[in-house]
C-alpha cells in the first residue's frame, strides 16, 4: 500500500506566527463570515435570501484556497475558465458567474450566482472574498429557473461565464442589465446581486482590517497556519474514528429525474489507508436525461466529508481547504454526480440530499454509532402568474421535512436540514403574493418510528387567489427516508391539487408549470425522516406525548411502538407490555437499514415511468384548459 | 429633603442607588437578593441606604425599579401554564417555529430546542380568518371560542393567549375572542397578539404573546408584593419600572406587558452611559458591561441610545423594543480550553458563581478569565472580591497551568493568552455595533462598567482604537444609575408596508396622528403632565422587499399634504450607503413601519461636578506590586479609588481598587480623574 505519493501541500511546515495571534486571526475570520451573511440577508430582496438565508460566504487565500467558509473554494477553476489570469486582477474587481460547468460544480445550478472579489492590500494580492446567493429567477423555460423536464442546461436559464461585474470598482452596468433582462424578476435579481457584492466588499474590507492590525505578512502566514492546523486536526479525527482495513459501503435512491427515469442509484464506498480517507462513488448510476444531475465538485465533497467528522466530534475546528489532500475522492465521469456539459442540472437538490444520506450512512457504518436516519425533503416551490391588479408575481419558497433522529435525540419536526434557513411566514407570503396559507402543521405519523423518532414532515395547504402556474421539485415519493438500527423509515412525500370545483388530483413529486386557478388548493406534504433504534424500546410516556401533540396517531402508537393508550391518553402499562411482547414474538430480526416496503427495482422503474406518463397526459389536458381560459 | 432611589434586582445581588436631589450626592448599596421573596432584599437594600442618608422611606419621591425576574422565568421556563388559541390549521405554530437550525452544515445535530412555551396540548385552533389586507375571509366562530376556552380552563391553564393570523392588520377577531374569555372567566389573564406588535410575522408575534402571558401572573405578584412591602415602610412616591428600551412605566403597565422589562438591567447601563456621555460632553460612546458570564456592548450616538425591535433570550427571539445590546459569552467566569486543533478558546461556557473560577477556592479546576487576571496580578494579591472573598492565587496558577503545559507556554504567557482571546471576543462584539454599522470607533469613547469591565477596558479601547476609555465612579451599579436617568416611555407602531413614492402626505399624517393620540393617551394614563410630553416619530424604511428596517426620524412638519412622502428617501439612502456602501436608485422605497415614541420626561438624577475638592498631579499610591504586562512583570502602583480626587493623574501601569471592581491602566496609558469622578484613560 502506497501512502502519500502526492507531495505534501506547501502550507505543511513550521509557521512563523505565535499561537495567540493565530487564534485571534482565526476568530476574526470566523466573524467576517457572519458579517458577510448579515449584510446580504438584510439587504437582499428575494424571500429565498432574506427570509430563508440561502447563501454562503467564503474567504480564500492568495492561492484561492478556502480559509473560512463552508463549501470549499472554486477560485482556481473559475479563473481557469475565465479570460483573466491572476495577474490581470486588480483592487475593486468582482468576477461573477453562474455557470456550474465553468466552476466544476462549485455552484451546481444556474440560479446560484457566485461573486469572487480579489482582495488587495498595499497593492499586493492577498486573497479573495466570495459569496454565493440563490437568485429568484435567471430565465429559462419556467419561473424560478428550475424546469423539472429540461433536457439540457440551455433550457435552464441565462448563463454568465466568469465576467468582471466590477472592473476596478466600476460596475459593469451593461453586463448586469443584460443578465437581469433575461430574468422574470429583473428588479429583484439586480438588487440581490448588488447585495451579494456588498457582502463580498464587507469581507474584503475586514480582511484588510486584519492586515492593518497584524501586518500583511502575519496575515498571510496565518492563512497557511490555519490550513495546516485544520489538516492536522482532520487527520487526527480520521485516525481516531475511522477503522483501517475495512470497506464501508452504502447505496440509496433518488426517485426519478422528472422525465420518468428512475430510481437513480447513489453508491458510496469509504475506506482508510493510513492518513488518507478514500471515498469512491463507483457504482453510482449514469447521468440521466432530466435535470437532477448533480455536478459534484470534488473539493466541495471533501469539505462535506470532513465537516461531518468535525461537526460530530469537535465543532470548534475551523473548516477550510487544508485537508484537501488527505481525502481522496473518486467520482465516475458521466455519472449522475459528474454529468457532461450540457446535461441539465437545475433540479440537483434531490440528488444532493440523497448524497448526504448516503454519506451519513457510510459514516454510520464506519464509526459504529448509529448516526442518523435519512432526512425528509426540502423542496423548492414556485407560484407565478398575474395578480388581479395586472401586476406579475412570482414566489419562491423552500419547504422543510423531518430532521433525522440521532442516537440520543428525536428528529425535529418540519425543520431545515440546511443550516440557518428559515420558513417563510404565512403573513409575509399573504402580504406580497395572492395566496392564503390555510394550514401549516407537522404531518401526523410521517416521522419514522424508533427508540428515537424521526422528525415529521410538514403539511402546508395553499389556496391560490390568482390564476397562475406552480412548479416544485420534491423527491421521496416513490421511496422512503430510511431508518437505522431497527428504526422505521419516514413517510414519503405527497402533493394533492384540489380544484375549486372539488376535482382532486394527486401530483408527482416534481412538476413544472401546472396551471392553477383562483380558488384551487394545493396540499403540500414533505417527507418525514427515518428513526433510530428499536421503537419497542421507546419510553411509552414519550409516545403518549407524541400522541397528545398530534405527531403520532393512537393507531400508530400501537402498531409501531406497541404502546396502548387509555381513553384519557395516558399509557396503559400492562396492555403496552403485552402488546410489545406480541410484536416481538412475531417480527423478524431488525434490519440495519430499513428502506421501507419497496417493490423490486424493475417494478419500481416501471411505476416511476408510468406515474410520469399519466401525469404528462393529464397536464396536456390541463394546459389545454389554460389556453381556453386565456392565461399564459 | 427630596430623594430618588434606583433598585436593580439581579439573580445574586440587589443594587441600590440613592440620589439626593439637593446635594447631588449618590449613595450606593448592595445586598444579597432574596429570590424566594424578592421584596425582602429590596426593603433591606433601600433601608440600608436610607439609614446611611439619615432618611426614611417617606422621603423617597421616585423609585426606579429594574429586575431580572421576567428574564429568569423565560430562561428557566417557569412561567404559568398558558393556553393558546390560534387560527385553525396553524395550531403547531410554536412547535414548528421558523424551521431554523444552527450552522454550520450538520448544525441540526447540536440544536437543543425547548418545548413550546404553550404546550401543544393546550393549543386549540379556531375557525376564523382575516386576510393580509384586513378583510374578513371567515368570520369568528364564537361558539368554538367559548368551547375552546372552557376546555383549556378545565384542563388547568392559568392564563390565555390569543394569536390569530393577520391580526396585526385587523385585530377584531382577537379582541372579540378576548371579550368572550372575559365574559366566561373574568379573572383569567388574557393577552392578544395584536396588542404585542403591529408587524407581520405570526410566529414571533404569537411567541411574544404567549411568553408575555406566561410571565404575567408571577410578575403581577412580584410587583404588587414589593410595592406593598415598601408602601408599608412608608413609601408614598411614584414607582417607575425600567423597560428594555431604557424608558420606564408604571407597575400596572408592566403587569400588562411584562416582556417589555426583560432586559431592564442591560438597558440601564446603556442609558446611564448615554446620560454620562451628554454630561461630560462626549456624545458618541461605546459601552462595555462585563460581568461573570457575559458581556453586553452597545453604542450611544449623539447622546442617544439606539433602539432595536427584537431581543434574543436563549433560544427565543421576541419582538419588543430594546436598547440595541450585543451580548457575547465572555465574562470573568468564562472557561479557557483547547480544541482538537490546539486552538485556544475562551467561553462561552462559564464556571458561573458555583464553583466559580479556580481562585474562588470552591472546587473549580478549569482556568477562567478571572484566574488569568489573578495569575497576572491584574487583581493584585490580597484583594478580596466584594471585600470578603479571598482569592487563591495558587489554585488559579494550577488551573492556568493545565492549558499552559500543552501549549508549551509559561503560566504567565498562557494567562496573557487567555486575556487576549477573551478580549478578542469582546472586540468582535464592539465591532458589530460600530464598524459593521458604518461607525468609525475612533470617534467614540469607551465607557466600561460591570464587575469585570474596568479590568479589560484599557485593552479593548486599544484594540478598537477608541479615543478614550471612561471608567465611571461606581462601575458596579451602572444599571441602577441608568434607571435614575430614565424617562416614562412607550412605543406605538403600525405595520405600514407602503411605497413612499405612492403614499400621499395626508395619509401618512393621519396614521402618525393616530399613533400620537395613542401615545398621548398612554402618557395620560401614566400621569404625565402636558409640558413634560414629547413624541418622536420614525418611519422604518427599506427598499421594496428588503429584510432591513432603517429608522428614519422625521417631524410632522416635513409631511406635505398634497405630495408623496419622498422626503424620506434621502434620509434612508444616506443611512443605507453608510452601512452597506450601495444604493438602489431604481428600487421603490417601502415604509415598513410607522412608530411613535411617547416620552414623559422626569428627572431622577442630575450630575454635578464633584465638590470633594480638586487635586493636581499624581494620585496617592497605596502600595506597589509586580503586575504582568506585555510579557514581563512590571512594578505597578496600586491605588484606592476612594482616595482619588478630580485632577489626579495615574501613570500606567497602574491598578485602581474599589469595592466592586478593579481598574487596569496599561503601560503607556495615563488615567486622569475628571470633575465627576470618572477615570479617563488615554494614551500617554
Amino acid at each position: 500500500m502506497v501512502l502519500h505519493e502526492k507531495p505534501l501541500p506547501d502550507f505543511v511546515r513550521e509557521h512563523n506566527i505565535d499561537q495567540v495571534t493565530l487564534d485571534i486571526i482565526e476568530n476574526a475570520l470566523k466573524n467576517i463570515r457572519y458579517e458577510m451573511d448579515r449584510v446580504l440577508v438584510t439587504t437582499a430582496v428575494s424571500p429565498i435570501i432574506r427570509e430563508q438565508a440561502d447563501e454562503f460566504p467564503l474567504i480564500a487565500d492568495r492561492k484561492g484556497r478556502m480559509i473560512v467558509g463552508q463549501f470549499g473554494s472554486p477560485v482556481d477553476t473559475v479563473l481557469a475558465h475565465s479570460p483573466y489570469r491572476v495577474e490581470d486582477l486588480k483592487d475593486g474587481d468582482v468576477i461573477a458567474t453562474n455557470d456550474p460547468y465553468m466552476m466544476d460544480g462549485s455552484t451546481s445550478h444556474l440560479p446560484d450566482i457566485l461573486l469572487v472579489r480579489p482582495i488587495f492590500y498595499d497593492g499586493d494580492h492577498i486573497g479573495y472574498a466570495l459569496q454565493w446567493g440563490n437568485l429568484m429567477d435567471v430565465g429559462g423555460s419556467t419561473a424560478g429557473s428550475i424546469p423539472i423536464d429540461a433536457r439540457s442546461i440551455y433550457e435552464e436559464g441565462v448563463r454568465m461565464p466568469p465576467v468582471k461585474l466590477y472592473d476596478g470598482g466600476k460596475l459593469n452596468e451593461d453586463v448586469l442589465r443584460f443578465f437581469c433582462h433575461n430574468s422574470r424578476t429583473p428588479r429583484e435579481t439586480r438588487a440581490d446581486i448588488m447585495a451579494i457584492a456588498a457582502g463580498t466588499a464587507a469581507g474584503a474590507q475586514r480582511v484588510k482590517d486584519i492586515c492593518d492590525r497584524f501586518g500583511k505578512d502575519t496575515y498571510l502566514e496565518a492563512c497557511d497556519a490555519l490550513l495546516d492546523r485544520t489538516r492536522r486536526s482532520v487527520i487526527e479525527l480520521i485516525r481516531k474514528y475511522i477503522p483501517e482495513g475495512q470497506r464501508f459501503e452504502f447505496e440509496d435512491y433518488t426517485d426519478d429525474d422528472g422525465l420518468g427515469n428512475g430510481p437513480i442509484k447513489l453508491k458510496l464506498a469509504m475506506w482508510r489507508e493510513g492518513d488518507t480517507l478514500n471515498l469512491d462513488w463507483t457504482g453510482t448510476d449514469a447521468q440521466v436525461p432530466g435535470p437532477v444531475n448533480f455536478l459534484l465538485n470534488k473539493r466541495m465533497f471533501q469539505m462535506f466529508a470532513g465537516v461531518f467528522l468535525i461537526s460530530a466530534f469537535d465543532p470548534t475546528i475551523l473548516f477550510n481547504d487544508g485537508y484537501e489532500d488527505i481525502i481522496n475522492v473518486t467520482i465516475p465521469e458521466g455519472s449522475v454526480l459528474q454529468p457532461k456539459d450540457p446535461a441539465p442540472l437545475s433540479n440537483r437538490l434531490v440528488v444532493m440530499a440523497r448524497l448526504f444520506d448516503v454519506l451519513g450512512a457510510v459514516y454510520a457504518k464506519a464509526i459504529g454509532f448509529q448516526v442518523s436516519g435519512s432526512y425528509g425533503t426540502s423542496p423548492n416551490f414556485v407560484y407565478s402568474g398575474v395578480k388581479p391588479t395586472g401586476e406579475p408575481f412570482q414566489t419562491m419558497e423552500i419547504l422543510y421535512g423531518g430532521i433525522p433522529a440521532i442516537m440520543g435525540k428525536d428528529g425535529l419536526d418540519g425543520h431545515s436540514w440546511w443550516p440557518e434557513f428559515l420558513a417563510v411566514p404565512a403573513e409575509y407570503m399573504e402580504t406580497y403574493y395572492p395566496l392564503i396559507v390555510e394550514e401549516y402543521r407537522a404531518r401526523i405519523d410521517s416521522g419514522g418510528a424508533g427508540l428515537y423518532r424521526g422528525g415529521c414532515g410538514i403539511k402546508k395547504v395553499y389556496r391560490f387567489l390568482a390564476d397562475g402556474r406552480i412548479t416544485y421539485q420534491d423527491d421521496r415519493y416513490h421511496t422512503y427516508p430510511y431508518g437505522v438500527g431497527g428504526g422505521k423509515p419516514g413517510a414519503s412525500s405527497k402533493k394533492t391539487l384540489i380544484r375549486a370545483n372539488g376535482e382532486t388530483v394527486e401530483l408527482p413529486s416534481k412538476v413544472r408549470d401546472v396551471p392553477v386557478f383562483a380558488g384551487d388548493r394545493l396540499i403540500f406534504e414533505t417527507a418525514g425522516a427515518g428513526g433510530v433504534g428499536d421503537p419497542l424500546e421507546r419510553d411509552p410516556e414519550l409516545v403518549a406525548k407524541d400522541v397528545r401533540w398530534n405527531l403520532v396517531s393512537r393507531e400508530a402508537a400501537r402498531r409501531d411502538y406497541g404502546v396502548v393508550l387509555k381513553d384519557d391518553g395516558s399509557v396503559d402499562a400492562a396492555a403496552t407490555e403485552a402488546e410489545r411482547a406480541k410484536i416481538r414474538a412475531t417480527r423478524g430480526p431488525l434490519p440495519e437499514f430499513d428502506h421501507g416496503d419497496l417493490p423490486p427495482l424493475e417494478e419500481l422503474s416501471r411505476i416511476v415511468a408510468a406515474t410520469r406518463r399519466s401525469f404528462n397526459e393529464w397536464l396536456s389536458h390541463e394546459l389545454g384548459r389554460t389556453r381556453l381560459n386565456g392565461v399564459s | 429633603m427630596a430623594y430618588n432611589v434606583a433598585v436593580d434586582v439581579g439573580g445574586t445581588f440587589t443594587d441600590v442607588l440613592l440620589f439626593n436631589e439637593e446635594t447631588g450626592e449618590l449613595i450606593q448599596g448592595k445586598v444579597l437578593s432574596t429570590p424566594e421573596d424578592p421584596s425582602k432584599g429590596i426593603v433591606t437594600g433601600i433601608q440600608a441606604v436610607c439609614e446611611r442618608a439619615g432618611i426614611g422611606f417617606s422621603d423617597l419621591h421616585l423609585h426606579f425599579h429594574g429586575t431580572t425576574v421576567v428574564t429568569n422565568m423565560i430562561l428557566t421556563s417557569t412561567g404559568s401554564r398558558v393556553g393558546l388559541l390560534t387560527t385553525k390549521g396553524h395550531e403547531q405554530i410554536l412547535h414548528l417555529a421558523r424551521a431554523w437550525t444552527p450552522g454550520p452544515l450538520y448544525g441540526w445535530m447540536t440544536l437543543v430546542k425547548p418545548d413550546p412555551p404553550a404546550d401543544p396540548t393546550d393549543t386549540i385552533g379556531i375557525t376564523e380568518r382575516i386576510a393580509a389586507d384586513g378583510t374578513v375571509l371567515q368570520p369568528l366562530d364564537e361558539e368554538e371560542v367559548r368551547a375552546a376556552i372552557r376546555t383549556l380552563v378545565d384542563r388547568g391553564v392559568e392564563a390565555l393567549a390569543i394569536g390569530f393570523l393577520n391580526s396585526y392588520i385587523n385585530p377584531a377577531h382577537e379582541r372579540r375572542a378576548r371579550e368572550i374569555a372575559r365574559e366566561l372567566y373574568p379573572d383569567l389573564s388574557v393577552s392578544i397578539s395584536s396588542d404585542m406588535g403591529q408587524e407581520y410575522g405570526e410566529y414571533e408575534r404569537t411567541l411574544t404573546t404567549v411568553v408575555n402571558t406566561a410571565v404575567r401572573p408571577r410578575t403581577m405578584h412580584y410587583m404588587r408584593n414589593f410595592a406593598s412591602s415598601i408602601g408599608e415602610k412608608g413609601f408614598g412616591g411614584t414607582l417607575a419600572v425600567v423597560r428594555s428600551d431604557g424608558g420606564n412605566m408604571s407597575t400596572e403597565a408592566v403587569i400588562d406587558r411584562p416582556i417589555q422589562i426583560a432586559l431592564s438591567g442591560p438597558s440601564g447601563g446603556v442609558t446611564g452611559s448615554a446620560y454620562l456621555a451628554r454630561v461630560i460632553g462626549v456624545p458618541d460612546v461605546l459601552t462595555l458591561d462585563m460581568g461573570g458570564t457575559s458581556t453586553d456592548v452597545s453604542l450611544v450616538l449623539g447622546g442617544e441610545t439606539i433602539i432595536r425591535r427584537e431581543i434574543q433570550l436563549g433560544y427565543y427571539q421576541f419582538k419588543v423594543p430594546a436598547v440595541d445590546v450585543q451580548s457575547v459569552g465572555a465574562g470573568g467566569g468564562s472557561i479557557a480550553f483547547l480544541s482538537t486543533s490546539g486552538a485556544l478558546q475562551v467561553g462561552p461556557a462559564s464556571a458561573g458563581a458555583d464553583p466559580g473560577p479556580a481562585c474562588y477556592g470552591r472546587g473549580g479546576t478549569q482556568p477562567t478569565v478571572t484566574d488569568a487576571n489573578v495569575v497576572l496580578h491584574r487583581i493584585p494579591p490580597g484583594v478580596a472580591l466584594g471585600g470578603t472573598l479571598k482569592l487563591d492565587e495558587d489554585a488559579a496558577r494550577r488551573a492556568v497551568k493545565t492549558i499552559a503545559d500543552p501549549l508549551g507556554m509559561s503560566v504567565e504567557e498562557a494567562a496573557s493568552a487567555i486575556l487576549d482571546i477573551v478580549n478578542e471576543n469582546m472586540h468582535a462584539a464592539l465591532r458589530v455595533v460600530s464598524v459593521e454599522r458604518g461607525h468609525d470607533p475612533r470617534r467614540f469613547a469607551l465607557i466600561a462598567f460591570g464587575g469585570a469591565g474596568p479590568m479589560h477596558a484599557n485593552a479593548l479601547g486599544r484594540l478598537i482604537h477608541s479615543r478614550s476609555v471612561i471608567v465611571p465612579p461606581s462601575p458596579g451599579v451602572m444599571s441602577a444609575f441608568g434607571f435614575l436617568t430614565s424617562n416614562i416611555q412607550n412605543e406605538f407602531a403600525e405595520t405600514y408596508l407602503r411605497v413612499a413614492e405612492e403614499t400621499p402626505g395626508s395619509e401618512l399624517a393621519a396614521t402618525v396622528q393616530r399613533l400620537i393620540a395613542q401615545a398621548n393617551e398612554w402618557l395620560d394614563s401614566e400621569g404625565v403632565p402636558e409640558d413634560r410630553k414629547a413624541f418622536d416619530l420614525y418611519a422604518d424604511c427599506r427598499y421594496y422587499l428588503q429584510n432591513i428596517q432603517i429608522p428614519c426620524r422625521f417631524d410632522l412638519a416635513e409631511i406635505v399634504d398634497g405630495e408623496a412622502c419622498t422626503f424620506l428617501r434621502e434620509r434612508f439612502e444616506q443611512a443605507h450607503r453608510q452601512r452597506y456602501n450601495f444604493d438602489l436608485p431604481d428600487s421603490p422605497l417601502e415604509i415598513a413601519t410607522i412608530r411613535v415614541v411617547g416620552r414623559g420626561t422626569i428627572r431622577g438624577v442630575s450630575l454635578t461636578a464633584s465638590t470633594n475638592g480638586r487635586a493636581s498631579g499624581d494620585a496617592p499610591v497605596q502600595r506597589h506590586e509586580q503586575v504582568y504586562f506585555n510579557g514581563t512583570w512590571m512594578d505597578t502602583g496600586i491605588y484606592d479609588r476612594a482616595n482619588l480626587l478630580p485632577g489626579h493623574v495615574l501613570a500606567g501601569p497602574a491598578i485602581v481598587i474599589q469595592h466592586d471592581t478593579t481598574t487596569v491602566i496599561e503601560p503607556g496609558y495615563t488615567g486622569t480623574v475628571d470633575a465627576y469622578g470618572n477615570i479617563l484613560i488615554e494614551e500617554a
